[in-house]
């Protein structure tokens, strides 16, 4: 648009003005205001002393930490790759033509619009030992001999079956949407070429379908990598970070050290170690999209 | 081999459907009775008796007024906000534009999840803490939005706005109708996902909160569920209050929800 400067500086400025007061105050000051934070000693009712670089000394070893950042990397490895399969599979089921096309294509979606509470309980409820309904189906189908239980939320190896097995159904549907729109951009007309040149369905699935999906996946990736890094809730139901803290992700450590343990300091300490690891894990995404040739959308 | 894609098709389908298909049942089966087997969660006699509790004895139906509240009062400023500022950065050709886009640019890479211990200071010394203005205002500056929604303003040419501006009209009337217009699908679509995040948002009510008249739906459902373990008739009924308003939003709005998260998958 063409206007004189000052004319556009003034009006740019009203434009800005909201965003850039919520922005500034609830994002950009929190980040500066953290740093402060860190190097005192800081409870939930006030600031007390300072303390100099005490927190970051300890912050690197402690086990705690380690173990917590650790666990929420457990949960990356066991979510990201089944992640990309089951939403590879659902968007082809609900490609395919059939009747039923459209009841797929909702009820794959449907668990991503529950609230985040409800989705955690229906999987307390579904893994309970004794009475939950995973349980109750394998004694029915005879899976499971009568008197055994599969006790999923208190071994660990189980408790994180369950855990990702939740995750799954509750948040696959986004990605699920981004890969059945990619598959529809595909252009008929390869598959018609490929058809005449006799290629069979698995062919043509490795071959064309897969490598158009390429960037979509490679996005959704990433994208899963930082967000399964941040959880915190679903375990926080299930298993409450146990046994023994052994499924405690690292958001659940923060908030336990901030606000049970009374140390907002410390906390904070914490939280840019986190922010570090999903600065990097950032930095890797746009790297790996904008590299020479990644982007063949 | 056709029908071993139709076998796991409904499979999956199944999978899917029945924990929803379960947390239903149960919730209007009688309190009290002897599950046995599967089969007997689904056999009558059914009641919705329960609803009826829970409806009048607890302060679920205030938290879903709550949830709703917040997540339509954020989602309109959200991208009321966004969309100004989109605007501004996209056909505004004001100084330290290039400065002002990287600036908030940067904001994609700030998690909330790590400022959130020094936010909580932030909005205490505001006084901010236990009330809906800590709950809405925080949410209201959404980064992601706007490079959004300036990607959808770039993609409208620049003759256009010349020619509303020969005509007289000024900057205001050129973005609200003009531009606004124009982006409509845009706007719904980071409308949807925005009270999808707000109706979800866990971490901060929970930290910033403590009144338990101001609870949302995520943070009080567990308050509610620790007081009953005995029968799973009470928690099944909480989850289907909680979900049902949600989910009948979605069969309505099924086709924009779709689109608007192809779109974001596209831009972002």
């Amino acid at each position: 648009m063409k206007m004189k400067k000052g004319k556009a500086d003034l009006q740019a400025l009203l434009f800005l003005l909201p965003f850039l007061a919520v922005y500034g105050l609830f994002t950009i000051w929190p980040m500066i205001k953290g740093v402060e934070m860190t190097f005192y000693k800081w409870t939930l009712i006030r600031k007390m002393s300072y303390i100099g670089w005490d927190h970051y000394r300890e912050v690197l070893k402690d086990r705690e930490v380690w173990a917590a950042l650790w666990h929420s990397a457990i949960f990356v490895v066991f979510t990201t790759p089944t992640m990309v399969v089951l939403s590879i599979t659902l968007a082809l089921i609900a490609n395919r033509r059939s009747v039923l096309q459209k009841f797929y294509r909702s009820i794959f979606f449907i668990p991503s619009v529950l609230s985040v509470a409800v989705a955690s309980y229906l999987g307390l409820f579904v893994f309970q030992p004794y009475t939950g309904l995973l349980n109750s189906v394998m004694h029915w189908i005879g899976l499971l001999p009568g008197d055994q239980e599969l006790f999923w939320l208190t071994e660990t190896g189980l408790a994180w079956v369950a855990i990702t097995v939740l995750t799954l159904w509750w948040t696959v549907g986004f990605n699920f949407i981004l890969h059945l729109s990619a598959i529809q951009e595909i252009p008929e007309e390869i598959y018609d070429a490929a058809k005449l040149d006799g290629a069979n369905d698995r062919q043509m699935f490795w071959k064309i379908t897969l490598p158009y999906l390429g960037p979509i996946t490679r996005t959704i990736t990433m994208l899963q990598i930082i967000a399964s890094f941040k959880v915190f809730m679903q375990i926080y139901i299930i298993t409450g970070g146990g046994p023994l803290d052994q499924t405690r992700p690292i958001i659940q450590l923060i908030y336990q050290t901030g606000f049970k343990k009374n140390d907002l300091g410390y906390a904070a300490t914490m939280s840019y170690l986190l922010f570090v690891v999903l600065l990097i894990l950032s930095a890797l995404q746009y790297w790996l999209n904008n590299r020479k040739g990644a982007d063949v959308r | 081999m056709k029908w071993v894609y139709r076998i796991v098709s409904l499979f999956m389908a199944v999978v899917f459907a029945a924990p929803l298909v379960w947390m239903l049942v149960v919730s209007i089966k009688e309190e009290g009775m002897k599950i046995i087997n599967v089969l007997d969660w689904f056999k009558p006699p059914y009641s919705f008796a329960v609803y009826d509790e829970i409806l009048t004895g607890t302060k679920l139906s205030n938290w879903i007024i709550n949830s709703l509240l917040v997540a339509v009062v954020v989602t309109l400023f959200t991208v009321l906000f966004a969309a100004l500022a989109g605007f501004a950065l996209s056909k505004l050709p004001f100084r330290y534009r290039t400065l002002t886009f990287f600036l908030i640019l940067a904001g994609l890479l700030i998690p909330g999840e790590a400022t959130i211990i020094p936010l909580y200071q932030v909005a205490k010394d505001m006084s901010l803490l236990n009330s809906y203005q800590g709950l809405i205002i925080p949410a209201l500056a959404s980064p992601v939005a706007v490079i959004v929604l300036k990607s959808f303003f770039d993609g409208i040419p620049a003759d256009l706005l010349e020619s509303v501006q020969i005509d007289g009209g000024g900057t205001w009337r050129i973005f609200s109708q003009v531009m606004l217009p124009l982006t409509k699908p845009a706007l719904a679509s980071m409308a949807i996902l925005t009270f999808i995040g707000s109706w979800n948002n866990f971490l901060w009510p929970f930290l910033s909160i403590t009144d338990d008249n101001l609870f949302t739906l995520p943070m009080g459902i567990p308050t509610l569920m620790s007081q009953y373990s005995e029968d799973y008739v009470k928690p099944m009924v909480i989850n289907a209050i909680s979900s049902i308003p949600i989910i009948i939003l979605f069969v309505i709005f099924e086709r924009q929800i779709v689109k608007g998260i192809s779109m974001s998958g596209i831009k972002g």
